[in-house]
């Protein structure tokens, strides 16, 4: 096994005799290497939660930015290598950016992640003017917004398959996280439910303690789009969690 | 215009003899070549045709499309080729007509038949049908144009499209429109209202009747057209394929009409 | 300004320069509703004094809620109405849904703009239901300003019809009028008036008129017979 991973994860283009893509495997394993983040979609709206892994205490925790806005109406949790993350980020927004100015509406929350499927499938691409990416992406996305068809949330992968979810987490922690999800999850769940149970289950996976310096939460509602959350708001929220 | 004034106390440009800045530099000592004049080329027809009229018949029993163009090839107001052949079979459901500058309309001749050789080759019982051709002509046309170096056409697309009969006109802008009755130049002006009343008149008209018809429109457009010629050829399209007849002469002109006439 | 020329046809080459242009006539108009849309377009296609045919409708049914009116040069609303219909059908592809009838309006928009320089000569005019499924109807310049109305005349007759539709449908310049509403029968009536008027007096409107009529269960089209001279 060894072997043939040894010989069939060279290229990115090139396929195991089982039928695999070892780079793109890899890229995923990259992922549970990054800091946990989780969304939640609930019928009032969805919330986004991640861990900021502070390493250092003369590190400024707010400019580790994991939560970016997308468009007013779409938000992203990243979890993985933040800087290839801004590549596609910046895609998310020209696409949203592009779309108003064709047909002067709003972008939906799964061609946003079509859009950016798009680019992520792009590497080891190559023709005469240069090509895109060598490697696949080393991130995971967490696409949450509010559209005609009401609150969504999307995830997506190094190998561009994205896939609807009511609640998903990815990064180190995901594996358990996801667990308590699936507990504690319901199709009637409110924002405030949903809000504590991110960061109750944030809690319980992160190494270090939970604070309001460590976490970033953000909502994407109907009413009041893409809001993240101040200190406060965080604090406030972290007061109703044992 | 007063204001033009001012220019003189105000400071003079920064540089002379110089390239404008945004302006077409031509370097001196290079051969320069004169691009302008030669795509006047376009800009007017040379060796032209005059009109083309087309249209279509049915009587139950016998259906098609009628279509006739002289054979004049016209230098200006020197009538110079007698030879001309502006019907042209595409395939054995489609003829195309054409009028306007005829070196223009070999060149999409030779376009078409590439086209006809292309379908051949494939070899699989298919063949272009009449709107393909209209569309794809109404295509190239516009694309000309927008290049300012237009193909100086008016074209008639005659054919039969899966049973029933079709007619189409395009003319050098790309502008495009299907009818039961289509003229080019003055074979519009007066040839399709003499066939609409003929039509009119006998709704269902047999092949026959359909060549008359069209032969009588041919002599009333010799008589009255300048640019036109008694040497003309007619083209039939059925169900049963094409035909484009050899050269006709217009006899038993009748040029009684004429006030002067010995 | 316009430039005397001191020998007119002194320069035959120059009098018979190329012109990617050309009118080609017809007359759109179209009202909004409450909860429907009608517009309505007349059937020839000329060209200076002649007619090339009689049987040709300027209307293109974009979706179930749009239908675009579009009359000027031919040989561009040919194209525009072909690269407008990929576009619908390429964005049906993409997010999995028919465009919505402000949506399609700002594409117009942007697509007659990215021609700035080189424009279509045509005059727009789309009308359908809007997302609430309220009656819309937008009208647009050549190059892509555009505007939404409850009525609008477009193409050749429109100087005729527009002042015609000022009054009738905007109730302009009327001492006690009531507004309210106008009704989907009234609506047709007024195109119909306003296109037997337009034939009277201008040669590049006749021979018949389509009318679409737009609402939440479709749309229905009828025609209606002109004068043919």
């Amino acid at each position: 096994m060894f072997l043939t991973r040894s010989e069939y994860d060279r290229g990115v283009n090139t396929f195991s005799p089982e039928g695999r893509l070892f780079q793109v495997e890899y890229a995923i394993e990259a992922i549970k290497l990054g800091s946990t983040a989780i969304g939640i979609c609930t019928p009032e709206g969805v919330v986004l939660a991640v861990e900021k892994r502070i390493t250092s205490p003369l590190m400024e925790p707010s400019t580790i930015e994991k939560i970016v806005e997308v468009d007013k109406h779409i938000g992203c949790a990243v979890s993985g290598l933040i800087a290839d993350s801004r590549t596609m980020v910046d895609r998310a927004r020209m696409e949203c950016q592009n779309h108003w100015f064709s047909y002067n509406e709003k972008m939906s929350v799964e061609s946003v992640a079509q859009a950016v499927s798009n680019l992520a499938i792009q590497f080891g691409d190559s023709d005469e003017d240069g090509g895109a990416m060598s490697r696949p992406f080393g991130v995971a996305i967490l696409f949450a917004g509010c559209d005609e068809k009401g609150p969504q949330l999307f995830h997506m992968d190094p190998s561009g398959t994205f896939v609807q979810f009511d609640a998903k987490a990815i990064g180190s922690g995901s594996e358990g996280a996801q667990q308590s999800l699936q507990e504690q999850y319901h199709k009637s769940m409110t924002l405030k439910e949903a809000l504590t149970a991110s960061l109750t289950i944030l809690k319980q996976v992160m190494e270090e303690k939970l604070s309001s310096t460590n976490v970033e939460v953000v909502t994407v509602t109907p009413e009041k789009f893409f809001h993240m959350y101040s200190k406060e708001e965080v604090e406030e929220v972290i007061k109703d969690i044992s | 215009m007063a204001h033009h004034n001012f220019d003189r106390f105000a400071a003079g440009p920064l540089w002379h003899n110089g390239p404008t800045p945004g302006g077409i530099y031509n370097f001196p000592g290079r051969q320069v070549e004169d691009s302008g004049r030669f795509q006047e080329r376009s800009k007017q027809p040379i060796t032209t045709g005059t009109s083309v009229i087309a249209f279509k018949y049915d009587n139950g029993v016998e259906k098609g499309v009628a279509i006739a163009a002289d054979m004049l090839g016209s230098y200006g107001s020197l009538a110079r080729f007698r030879d001309c052949r502006r019907l042209c079979k595409v395939n054995n459901q489609i003829i195309v007509g054409a009028g306007g500058d005829y070196a223009d309309f070999q060149y999409v001749q030779s376009m078409i038949e590439q086209k006809t050789i292309d379908d051949e080759c494939l070899d699989d019982g298919f063949s272009m049908k009449p709107r393909a051709i209209y569309t794809w002509l109404t295509n190239i046309l516009y694309n000309r144009r927008s290049k300012m170096d237009p193909f100086w056409n008016n074209f008639i697309v005659a054919g039969m499209q899966d049973g029933e009969p079709y007619l189409g006109s395009i003319d050098k802008l790309g502008t495009a429109y299907e009818d039961n009755i289509i003229g080019t130049g003055l074979g519009m002006q007066l040839g399709v209202p003499l066939i609409r009343e003929a039509i009119e008149r006998k709704p269902l008209m047999s092949k026959a009747e359909a060549q008359q018809l069209l032969v009588h429109t041919m002599e009333v457009l010799f008589y009255r057209d300048a640019r036109s010629f008694p040497k003309y050829q007619l083209g039939f399209i059925t169900p049963d394929g094409v035909t484009i007849s050899d050269p006709l002469y217009l006899d038993n002109q009748k040029w009684g009409f004429a006030l002067y006439k010995k | 300004m316009a430039v005397v020329e001191p020998f007119a046809g002194s320069r035959p080459m120059e009098a018979n320069r190329f012109s990617p242009y050309s009118d080609n006539g017809g007359t759109v108009v179209a009202i909004a509703g409450e909860d429907f849309s009608v517009i309505g377009s007349d059937t020839r296609l000329t060209v200076g004094y002649a007619i090339n045919t009689r049987e040709q409708s300027k209307l293109f049914r974009l979706s179930d809620k749009t239908v675009l009116g579009s009359c000027g040069c031919w040989c561009d609303v040919l194209t525009l109405t072909r690269v407008l219909t990929a576009r619908l059908q390429m964005y049906n592809h993409e997010h999995q849904k028919v465009m919505s009838t402000p949506a399609v309006a700002q594409l117009l928009s942007t697509m007659l703009y990215y021609k700035r320089f080189f424009p279509y000569y045509v005059s727009n005019i789309l009308a359908g239901l809007d997302a609430e499924g309220k009656g819309a109807v937008y009208h647009y310049d050549p190059v892509g300003h555009y505007e939404r109305n409850h009525y609008y005349a477009g193409g050749a007759s429109s100087a005729l019809l527009q002042p015609f539709l000022d009054n009738q449908v905007g109730l302009k310049n009327m001492t006690n009028a009531t507004k309210e509403p106008i009704t989907r029968e009234r609506a047709v009536a007024i195109i119909k008036d306003a296109f037997i008027s337009a034939a009277e007096r201008e040669i590049h409107t006749g021979d018949a008129v389509m009318i679409s009529i737009i609402d939440k269960n479709g749309i229905k089209e009828e025609r209606f017979s002109l004068r043919k001279d």
